[in-house]
């Protein structure tokens, strides 16, 4: 482990005030031996810098896919006080609202006949990649609806049934969402794109429930062994990319103007309770929901697809859950013995809310939270629970993924696309991109392994294991 | 006076696990602010090759490091909405302002969907810095 970093726990870590110049609070992260040989200093360096910014509450904290990002850490989670706390860019990233959702289906593994046809329309059906472009016609009404109601816009126009947004962290819709606050450049770049994947490390997966690990919690999600699901992840594409720019832009200025001293330029922030903190969080709820209301498309064009190809009804494939990965928002928790609204921003890490939690679906609140865990391209993806102990340690967090270990320019040197394709080809798994380095990038061997990052949120006890899903075939951009 | 040697525009990738990171280097601030803006169109489309489209830009900033920022937002934004590949760019400098013409090329689905989608520039470890008569720029992009 590195030099100054104290082990406080068989999976956690903790960097002391002092380890970069005026840190307020500790930091913590979790993390096993195996994951920790992996850990580079970049990325607790970041840790660090975030626990200098104002109104930091207890810890500046790091889920297991902790890696090097910009501003914070990807993994990186940070509560701060309404009061004196700030909202920052740099505490969310680009990609708003990034996130995941799981859509089962009543099909099993012996029914899924024709796959490489099903890969194919779906690679048809939504569109991917760099350029790709929406079949959606939105006007600038249509596209103020989506950044104010989020999922339950794409409900209301027709793209999914009610329980849909039930089941999405915020119902789907963000409350304090300000579209005044979004740019005519981000409004620009969201029109056309609507109802599209993206790239990089954004897919489409279908897969099998391939092991159920607490059947209790399964059955309350609907999911059971052999079922076939499909995976969704993506976020609020070039609008919410432009969102973050733009105010990154106008919170330099804040930080200046509130005298704020920062170690990284790229974690620019204004108090909360400033007019410049309040026009990024509008910016960034109205990307939250347009990032919602995406996902929920593509869901929709999914059943469409699955419907048409193996006769099931639309409203017999169920959505588990959605979660964000890279978001900033209001929520209550309890610090030092006393309940208060914090402003909590997850970079790369996914909320956990544990039993009981007023914000879940009736039918989940027993168990707690749907978590959803992704792995690389042909590893197995995971569902879990979030749990009280979350709740106490993490602001109700958890991972939110695997977290690269091998750069992209490594990965293009020491991988071949063509080659990844076939040797998945040889499981079972196909694979359809527009091109092969996009499959390069995105390698199993690219990134942690994923039940290695689950098993150690699993331990900690920050959430755990419902089920491990098996990929079957997945489209990229 | 004799003239400086001349620089050649290059650029190349450094190490970093998540995201693209680039070392850019140039005789002079203006032609590094034109390969930087290659480089972020050869990452996102795979080649930008010089053609017929032209396009006006113009931005201001507080500071260099502000002003490359912004520079770089501004070509991921017009290349984005206004589907050009930028091949090069014709710049003047002043005081916390860049005004000039971008040139490149029309995208194309065939040509370029071989590069990685760059969601933004980072301002974290962006740096500009002088090596006699080289001008080197490092920049992450977030992809």
């Amino acid at each position: 482990m590195l030099q100054g970093v104290k082990r406080i726990g068989p999976y956690e870590w903790e960097v002391p005030v002092g380890y970069v110049p005026d840190m307020r609070v500790p930091g913590r992260f979790f993390l096993s031996d195996r994951l920790a040989e992996t850990l580079e200093p970049g990325a607790v360096q970041q840790l660090a810098n975030v626990a200098t910014m104002p109104g930091i509450l207890k810890n500046s904290l790091a889920m297991p896919d902790i890696h090097w990002g910009y501003g914070f850490p990807i993994g990186g989670v940070a509560a701060f006080g309404m009061e004196e706390g700030v909202i920052s860019p740099g505490g969310v990233g680009f990609d708003i609202n990034c996130g995941v959702r799981i859509l089962t289906t009543p099909l099993t593994a012996a029914d899924l006949v024709r796959k490489r046809e099903l890969i194919e329309t779906l690679f048809s059906a939504v569109p991917t990649g760099v350029g790709a472009k929406s079949t959606l016609r939105l006007d600038q009404k249509e596209l103020l609806g989506m950044l104010k109601g989020g999922s339950k816009w794409a409900v209301e126009h027709g793209f999914g049934i009610d329980e849909d947004f039930l089941h999405c962290e915020e119902q789907g819709s963000m409350e304090g969402a300000d579209p005044e606050a979004v740019s005519q450049k981000a409004r620009q770049r969201g029109m056309p794109q609507s109802g599209t994947l993206g790239a990089g490390n954004h897919f489409l997966e279908v897969q099998l429930v391939k092991e159920v690990y607490d059947s209790a919690a399964a059955r309350a999600y609907g999911i059971s062994e052999g079922q076939i699901c499909v995976m969704i992840h993506c976020g609020s594409r070039g609008l919410g990319h432009q969102v973050c720019t733009d105010h990154l832009r106008l919170l330099e200025g804040a930080t200046r103007k509130y005298g704020i001293s920062l170690p990284d330029r790229q974690l620019a922030c204004a108090p909360l309770t400033s007019p410049e903190g309040k026009a990024y969080f509008g910016a960034m709820a109205s990307s939250a929901n347009y990032a919602w209301a995406n996902r929920q498309v593509i869901m929709h064009m999914t059943r469409e697809v699955f419907a048409r190809m193996y006769s099931i009804a639309y409203e017999d494939m169920h959505l588990v859950y959605d979660v964000a990965h890279n978001v900033a928002k209001f929520e209550e928790h309890t610090v030092d013995g006393r309940r208060m609204r914090v402003c909590i921003h997850r970079k790369g890490a996914t909320r956990a809310f544990g039993p009981g939690s007023p914000d879940l679906p009736q039918a989940y609140r027993k168990v707690g939270q749907p978590v959803i865990i992704p792995g690389s391209m042909g590893t197995p993806s995971y569902l879990l629970h979030g749990t009280a102990v979350a709740m106490e340690r993490t602001f109700g967090s958890t991972c939110h993924g695997a977290g690269r270990v091998m750069s992209r320019t490594k990965a293009k040197k020491q991988i071949s696309g063509h080659d990844i394709k076939e040797a998945l080809g040889k499981e079972g798994i196909l694979v359809r991109a527009h091109h092969n380095g996009a499959i390069a990038d995105e390698a199993p061997e690219v990134y942690k392994p994923s039940e290695e990052v689950v098993r150690v949120v699993h331990e900690a006890g920050i959430s755990r294991l419902v089920a491990r899903f098996a990929p079957l075939g997945v489209i990229k951009g | 006076m004799k003239n400086p040697v001349p620089v050649a525009m290059s650029f190349e990738e450094l190490e970093h696990t998540a995201d693209v990171r680039l070392r850019v280097k140039a005789g002079s601030l203006e032609s590094l602010f034109s390969e930087a803006a290659r480089a972020l169109m050869v990452v996102m489309y795979g080649s930008a090759e010089p053609g017929p489209m032209r396009r006006s830009i113009e931005v201001q900033a507080a500071d260099l490091i502000s002003l490359i920022h912004a520079f770089l937002s501004e070509v991921l934004y017009i290349s984005e909405v206004e589907e050009m590949v930028v091949s090069g760019a014709e710049i003047r400098l002043s005081e916390g302002r860049l005004e000039g013409e971008l040139t490149g090329e029309p995208f194309s689905p065939a040509r370029h969907r071989s590069g990685m989608e760059v969601k933004g520039i980072s301002l974290s470890d962006l740096a500009v810095s002088r090596d006699n008569h080289t001008y080197i720029l490092e920049v992450i992009f977030d992809v």
